[in-house]
């Protein structure tokens, strides 16, 4: 990877502003606005704005918080490797994946900045780069590397969450930290740099990003407001195809003996399938929003809301007879079968989204689809 | 009815040796673009500006998707060229867009979206692939002699020669009319998959420049080893001779990789890198190169990204960038730059003045404008 120097000075700054964020997060007051009536809201300003208040802000802060946590229970941990603080280490990890898994869809604004996204979660990782590159890190026993700045240009490989779950979730991760306090100095950097990220992503979402979103106009980041309200719609609707293909197809193959377990997300920490439910409880909530509070389904037709909306009640029965991990799930008789009703529950949202979105003067994309 | 008009080419990359072109005396040329409705009719569509308006002169309908539209002064023809792996050349009469007549490659051979005209326009030149030669040679320039009677257009295909790589996209006519330029893409497809990539791994992009009358290899440019997935796409050539370069990365994501770069035959790739935010928002892919008519300032567009950036030619830097959704097809015009996005909109952008013009595209209505844009100029 190459960076050049403004990066690394622009990422300085940002990290110079953690100590001081966790103060500022505010309470936000949800934006109420009455639901429109059967024709598409051309509204976009508000909803852009109800979204970013009532979901994206909070859900961002909420992964701060999380992260801040997992950074000491990580601290702690390592001062005093024992069972007692592993186990805190590990509820630490998962409610700040769980908060993660809330807000990954959005795939836009300042979680695309400094390869942020990828620092988080470099997954799938189809050569297993991350496992040989974090390997190497940890027999190189170079203290220098750890240091924040020079852990942020590592590779992608070695930070986030599958190089700490790797390292947490081991049968014999007590011992193997206990042995090498290297290896726990490098569980807690990689916790530390997730906190940074996310506190990070957080602030230049309420201190420019927010900002950004209710000033669009030709010259601005968006052209226009219903430029950003495209990005919204695109966190809505890719993600679905998105996780239907890597969490769960590349998975599950084409029969049971197809199956590859150490391809789902999070099959060391076993909650693959908890990812997968709290995303489309996210998704849900970005396309219902929560009480009056506008979100995207006003942006379509009513009947083709009330399409959706039984392709997510249908996936969430699904979804909630399942364990949180996949392979718990494979145990049952019927749990391949099972797997496949998700995939095609998730097939029937990304279709039903699609053909409702022709029905809206919204476009997504074109020349932008396809290499050419 | 060719020669009434003063007309004057552009956005097909301009030549040297050919007088420069300017639009600052012209009313308003002709812009060409293929585009695709929501029917998923494909279309090439002529139109002008008129005031804030586009002002559509003509439409017809396409046998496929189609990508770049070449542009023949001389014989007043223009050819659109069909997207990868389309096989069809159409063409049409540049005074009334009317359509004259059609030709296809033959079947072990499809084209790459891309063809240009020599200045005296008695020849054309397409990229093609061989497809079913797999040992990195199946790149191919293909030479045809042109000649137009009345309404009858003939296009005779002659001499094949290699392009000395894998994938060749846009091609150029360099400060000599018999030196042509090529990208080679460096991807390996074959038409049984037709959006699959084959080689990722091994692919070798280079720029060449061949001799236009027997095929001799000149010079080849290959980027840095660690830059062999940026895949060389789109040209432009200025008045000085100096090309520009927009790549696709089909690395990781993540990759901090050149998407520009600059030549001038004789000297090294020069790469260039925007500053961050824009860098990393350009999302590894540039999907058109189009200098503006003084050659100074050139544009690369990221349909990806969303975004159009501006840069000075001189010095390599990236002066600015704009918002466009989906913005891809572009073209010098009258100050500046027009520019055109799936999502239907055309705007204009003014360098001097920094200033962009959105146009009311109700004429052209609800399209999908395609990754280029042509233009030709008439008084």
């Amino acid at each position: 990877m190459v960076y050049n120097e403004n990066r690394s000075q622009l990422e300085k700054l940002i990290m110079n502003y953690k100590h001081t964020l966790l103060a500022g997060m505010m309470a936000l007051v949800p934006l109420t606005i009455a639901q429109a009536g059967d024709a598409p809201a051309d509204n976009y300003t508000e909803i852009n704005l109800a979204v970013t208040d009532d979901q994206i802000i909070p859900r961002y802060a909420a992964f701060a918080t999380a992260s801040a946590t997992l950074e000491q229970v990580a601290e702690n941990f390592c001062a005093t490797p024992g069972a007692g603080s592993l186990e805190a280490l590990r509820v630490g990890f998962h409610d700040s994946m769980d908060a993660w898994q809330l807000i990954q869809h959005v795939q836009f604004g300042p979680i695309t900045y400094f390869n942020w996204n990828f620092r988080l979660q470099y997954w799938p990782d189809e050569n297993g780069t991350g496992a040989r590159q974090l390997d190497a890190l940890i027999a190189g026993k170079n203290t220098d590397a750890l240091d924040s700045e020079s852990f942020a240009r590592e590779s992608v490989g070695v930070q986030g969450f599958p190089a700490l779950e790797r390292l947490l979730f081991a049968d014999d991760t007590l011992a193997a930290m206990q042995a090498d306090p290297f290896r726990c100095d490098v569980a807690m950097t990689i916790a530390r740099n997730i906190s940074e990220i996310a506190t990070g992503v957080y602030q230049r979402w309420t201190d420019e990003f927010r900002t950004t979103i209710a000033s669009a106009d030709e010259r601005g980041f968006f052209e226009s407001a219903e430029d950003a309200t495209i990005d919204f719609m695109k966190s809505q609707i890719e993600p679905v195809r998105r996780i239907q293909q890597q969490k769960l197809e590349d998975v599950i193959g084409e029969s049971a003996s197809a199956v590859r377990v150490r391809r789902a997300e999070s099959w060391r920490s076993a909650r693959s399938l908890k990812n997968l439910k709290l995303n489309v409880q996210a998704l849900d909530t970005l396309f219902n929003g929560s009480g009056d509070v506008l979100a995207l389904n006003t942006m379509l037709l009513d009947t083709d809301v009330a399409t959706i909306n039984e392709k997510f009640a249908d996936l969430h029965t699904t979804l909630d007879a399942l364990p949180d991990g996949l392979e718990a799930a494979l145990e049952a008789p019927d749990g391949y079968a099972r797997l496949q009703q998700v995939v095609a529950g998730l097939d029937a949202i990304f279709e039903a989204l699609e053909a409702a979105l022709k029905n809206t003067d919204l476009y997504l994309g074109f020349n932008s689809l396809d290499g050419d | 009815m060719l020669l009434t008009r003063r007309q004057f080419a552009a956005c097909m990359p301009a030549l040297l040796g050919a007088p420069a072109f300017t639009f600052a005396d012209s009313a308003s040329p002709l812009f060409l673009s293929a585009a695709s409705d929501s029917a998923d009719t494909h279309w090439v569509i002529g139109f002008e500006e008129n005031g804030d308006q586009v002002a559509e002169k003509f439409r017809h309908a396409l046998p496929g998707r189609a990508h770049h539209i070449a542009v023949n002064t001389a014989l007043g023809i223009y050819i659109v060229v069909a997207r990868r792996p389309g096989k069809y050349l159409w063409i049409g009469d540049l005074a009334t867009g009317n359509p004259l007549g059609q030709i296809e490659v033959p079947g072990d051979r499809h084209l790459y979206g891309h063809g240009i005209f020599e200045t005296d326009g008695s020849r054309f030149y397409t990229t093609e692939n061989a497809w079913q030669l797999v040992n990195g040679d199946s790149g191919r320039i293909v030479t045809w002699q042109v000649s137009r009677h009345g309404d009858t257009v003939t296009l005779d295909r002659g001499a094949e020669f290699p392009s000395y790589g894998v994938g060749p996209h846009e091609l150029l006519l360099a400060s000599s009319r018999d030196v042509l330029v090529v990208a080679n893409g460096g991807i390996r497809t074959h038409p049984e998959q037709p959006r699959e990539k084959l080689n990722l791994n091994s692919m070798q992009p280079s720029l060449v420049y061949i001799d236009a009358r027997d095929g001799m290899l000149l010079e080849q440019h290959f980027l840095d080893a660690d830059w062999h997935q940026a895949s060389i796409r789109h040209m432009d050539i200025n008045a000085s001779g100096e090309i520009v370069m927009g790549l696709q990365y089909e690395g990781e994501p993540f990759d901090r990789v050149p998407l520009v770069a600059l030549h001038r035959r004789g000297e090294a790739v020069r790469t260039l890198w925007a500053p961050e935010p824009q860098q990393g928002q350009m999302k590894q892919y540039v999907g058109s190169v189009r200098f503006d008519a003084s050659g100074d300032f050139f544009a690369a567009t990221c349909p990806r990204g969303n975004m159009i950036t501006i840069w000075a030619t001189a010095s390599g830097e990236m002066i600015t960038s704009l918002r466009s959704r989906d913005g891809c097809g572009i073209c010098a015009s009258p100050n500046g730059f027009l520019y055109t996005a799936g999502t239907g909109r055309i705007s204009h952008y003014d360098p001097a003045a920094d200033s962009i013009t959105e146009f009311d595209t109700t004429a052209t209505g609800k399209v999908f404008w395609d990754n280029h844009l042509s233009a030709w100029g008439v008084s």
